[in-house]
């Protein structure tokens, strides 16, 4: 028995320690949006160390794709829990008590909550300017608009809209809406900041070593060389520890302080620091008669909080998502990142796929019903198989699109009854361009060492690039080690992000094996993806592969009460190849379970802009006793790239769900999805119902 | 005050403030980090330990309130008890924050419940969440905890 999360002793960067270490809490502002007049922390004891704005102001600003962030707020907080001071003390109980000795005065000011107030004539702006990061996360141009809420739009232009929508028989449209959601990893945010011989040491939970090293040294006005980031695995992440959270107020504390400052995060204070994207998305989409879609048309606007984080990036994700895996030879897309005064919201599993699908995917069944069409049989017609174009213009090459959606039919029984039942197909991207690289250093008796950046978060990384590696090396996995990464040691790689870590960091494991298996000492791999998209027409490659899958769902509804129960859950993932097999079932299952969240509960609710569900009691996460009948597939082909798996299981489950009630005329556009929804939309069936019979009865009477 | 209790088979006495919580204790003054905080409401079931045998969410439970007791934390299993390695051989963690927890869990509850149905598994499990979501899986394995004692 050896494995550390079965007794007990693996250590997480919560459980990392110094012996003068000081313990530090952060005073966020109470107001949505808020001029800061005054930060008075006399009346703090003496060995409290105290960080103020006048002790940030002159530290850099960061931001990975437009740097609109400062270390604490300074003259305005944009959310309530915008940080405007931290203390750092010998005991976490001295530094909460130290809090409420800090005097604030704030000047209150008109906030933005939505991003229907924030595009109005007028808005209040959250950030005067937008300016754009030098962080290779913001790895495509963007498109801020200055003077508004806008900090990036992605447009894609494919063909011609109007003549498209001329060809087309049959138009449906239709507005969606998702919700923002808590990450709600088990683990908080944590980090431990020393400075050390004039260097700048860290220890933080993070996906994306590289990315925050650049940006601390930024902020502290060091050479990137100067600043070291070591990564323990971490208690769950999904896309919330990325880029900086914690770790530069952290830094801050530890330098003012001389000692070494752990920071851990209440979990109140998670629903502060990063959540998901809530969007609202336009379809509009026109088909021939025999069900050839000709034409659609996009909008999606992003809500990306008080600071823009990697918003662009999602807002492009899921403008070029929003298409879907089809043939549509006219496409227009217009997708907005826009600034509200609430917490940011950055990646989370699915990187703004799952609103899009939502959208997209719903749609098609509305389209299907108008069509007299089974919504399989309208989808297989118009999938992407290999060689057709993308409308970005790539052409497509390994995909399965047909197989997935056939497989989770299959298994759904879709031939046999549809009542009660709906499918989903999709395609998620993967990060693109974006570069990995990696050392196998030849360890004296005779066993590996693996050096590179990617970071553990219960994915099971570590142990695909150890199992990677010995099939590599002709060695057992016991013979190959993963060292912890630390950028004084690994070389660099862009992030442990958009599940592409398997593929890329496999591509570049080959030749590092080669020279290893060559010197008999050391091996250095690199892999490089290029690509990327023109922000203005969506032109270009999107993604170097797609991540591809397909869903099934089956609902029971209560027609009295509204609420519903998922009976039946099933998803076909194409895999290309699989590495990890326990690792690949649970990352399915476990996105899977994300997105039973997603569909039948997970929301944060706000209040004048507050966070009014900030705790595992009023906000729910998916419990053993919430599990469907639950059932997956990992399609291989031989020879195949090894395509990543840690998302692509989610975004069916909530538009299979969604289908499947519109299958029984439940027609629901919002996420979660709540009864009175689903009850409010069994009411309107009724009476279209009623109307319908009316008319027919009159009809009747009149022969 | 001073606290007594016997921890992981260990007689202890530990100095703790009237309300400070077992977790705060079990964690600063006995370095077992696999007592862990989560929702710090009692919700999650990631800072479960046994005390007299039964699982406890040790951050609502006043250390003082451990006088007397026996208290269990997956330290204290050995780390070759059949649960945590029918854990192993299922597969059933990803990141593994909420796996000790897990683990007590169903220890006590197979100890109460040798031979249970699916739905009492699953109800068994109510009080401890694993966002990886690894359910499925920790459900195998509870099954073969049971087969295998």
């Amino acid at each position: 028995m050896s494995d550390p999360r079965v007794t007990g002793s693996i250590r997480y960067a919560q459980d990392i320690e110094f012996e003068d270490m000081l313990h530090a809490r952060i005073l966020r502002s109470p107001y949505p949006h808020a001029r800061i007049l005054r930060v008075d922390t006399s009346a703090l004891p003496e060995h409290v160390i105290a960080l103020t704005p006048d002790d940030v102001r002159g530290l850099g600003h960061y931001g990975c794709q437009i740097k609109d962030q400062t270390v604490l707020a300074l003259e305005r907080a944009r959310f309530a829990g915008d940080p405007v001071a931290a203390v750092a003390a010998p005991t976490r109980r001295e530094a909460e008590e130290a809090l409420d000795l800090i005097d604030v005065e704030y000047e209150e000011l008109p906030g933005v909550f939505d991003v229907v107030a924030a595009l109005a004539q007028n808005a209040p702006l959250v950030h005067e300017r937008h300016p754009i990061s030098d962080n290779d996360a913001a790895y495509f141009d963007m498109r801020p608009q200055q003077g508004t809420n806008i900090c990036h739009r992605f447009r894609i232009r494919h063909g011609d809209i109007e003549a498209g929508f001329a060809q087309a028989d049959v138009i449906v449209e239709e507005t969606y809406r998702t919700a923002s959601a808590q990450h709600a990893a088990m683990e908080p945010h944590a980090c431990t900041a020393r400075w050390h011989d004039g260097r700048l040491e860290v220890w933080t939970g993070t996906q994306t070593p590289f990315n925050l090293r650049m940006e601390l040294a930024g902020i502290f006005g060091l050479p990137e060389e100067r600043v070291r980031i070591v990564c323990p695995p971490m208690g769950g992440a999904f896309g919330a520890k990325t880029f900086v959270r914690c770790e530069a107020i952290a830094s801050a504390l530890a330098r003012k302080a001389g000692r070494p400052v752990r920071i851990v995060l209440e979990r109140s204070e998670e629903w502060l620091t990063l959540n998901r994207h809530p969007a609202t998305i336009r379809v509009r989409v026109g088909a021939r008669r025999d069900g050839t879609l000709v034409a659609k048309q996009v909008e999606c606007l992003v809500d990306t909080g008080a600071y823009a984080d990697c918003g662009p990036g999602v807002a492009q994700k899921m403008g070029f998502a929003s298409p879907g895996p089809y043939r549509i030879p006219h496409v227009w897309v217009d997708s907005y990142c826009i600034y509200t005064n609430l917490p940011p919201n950055g990646a989370f599993r699915g990187y703004g796929a799952m609103q899009a699908i939502w959208a997209s995917e719903r749609t098609m069944d509305l389209l299907a019903q108008r069509l007299a069409m089974d919504p399989l049989e309208l989808r297989l017609k118009n999938v992407l198989v290999d060689g057709d174009h993308y409308c970005t213009g790539e052409v497509m090459h390994d995909v399965h699109f047909a197989e997935c959606l056939t497989a989770a039919a299959e298994r759904a029984g879709w031939s046999r009854d549809r009542r009660g039942k709906g499918l989903c197909v999709l395609m998620k991207g993967m990060q693109t361009p974006s570069r990995a690289s990696i050392v196998v250093a030849a360890n004296d008796d005779g066993s590996f060492t693996i050096h590179c950046a990617t970071a553990e978060m219960g994915q099971g990384a570590w142990r695909s690039m150890r199992l990677m590696a010995a099939e590599l090396l002709g060695v057992p996995v016991e013979r190959v080690h993963f060292a912890e990464p630390d950028t004084d040691i690994a070389p660099y790689d862009t992030r442990t992000t958009s599940s592409r870590s398997t593929y890329m960091m496999g591509q570049a494991l080959v030749e590092a094996v080669r020279q290893v298996r060559e010197n008999g000492e050391l091996g250095y791999g690199e892999f490089v993806s290029k690509g990327g998209l023109d922000p203005d027409t969506g032109q270009g490659i999107a993604s170097s592969h797609w991540h591809q899958g397909a869903g099934a769902a089956e609902v029971s509804v209560d027609e009295e009460t509204g609420k519903f129960q998922i009976v039946r859950l099933h998803t076909a993932i194409y895999a290309g190849r699989v590495v990890n097999r326990a690792g690949a079932e649970l990352q399915n299952e476990g996105s899977m379970i994300m997105g039973l969240g997603t569909t039948l509960f997970e929301g944060i609710t706000f209040a004048d802009g507050q966070v009014t569900n900030a705790n595992l009691s009023d906000y729910n996460i998916p419990a053993a006793g919430d599990l469907p009948q639950m059932s997956h597939d990992l399609i291989e082909r031989a020879g195949a790239d090894i395509h990543g798996l840690g998302e692509t299981a989610l975004p069916p489950v909530p538009a299979a769900t969604g289908n499947a009630l519109y299958s029984l005329g439940i027609h629901v556009t919002e996420l979660p999805i709540s009864a009175e929804a689903v009850l409010q939309a069994i009411e309107r069936r009724d009476q279209r119902q009623a109307t319908h019979d009316s008319k027919e009865g009159a009809k009747e009477g009149r022969r | 005050m001073k606290i007594h209790f016997k921890l992981n088979g260990v007689a202890t006495e530990v100095e703790a403030d009237p309300d400070e919580m077992l977790l705060e204790v079990l964690r600063r003054d006995f370095k077992l980090s696999s007592v862990r905080e989560t929702c710090g409401v009692g919700i999650c079931g990631a800072c479960t330990a046994l005390v007299d045998g039964a699982p406890i969410s040790t951050c609502i439970f006043l250390a003082a309130l451990a006088e007397g007791c026996e208290i269990t934390t997956v330290e204290g299993l050995g780390g070759d008890h059949p649960v945590q390695r029918a854990f192993e051989e299922a597969h059933a963690f990803q990141c593994g924050y909420c796996t000790p927890g897990m683990i007590l869990t169903v220890k006590a509850f197979l100890e109460e419940n040798p031979h249970p149905t699916d739905e009492e598994i699953k109800m068994a499990l109510g009080g401890n969440l694993c966002r990886c979501g690894c359910y499925v899986k920790i459900i195998d394995a509870v099954r073969r905890a049971q087969l295998s004692s």
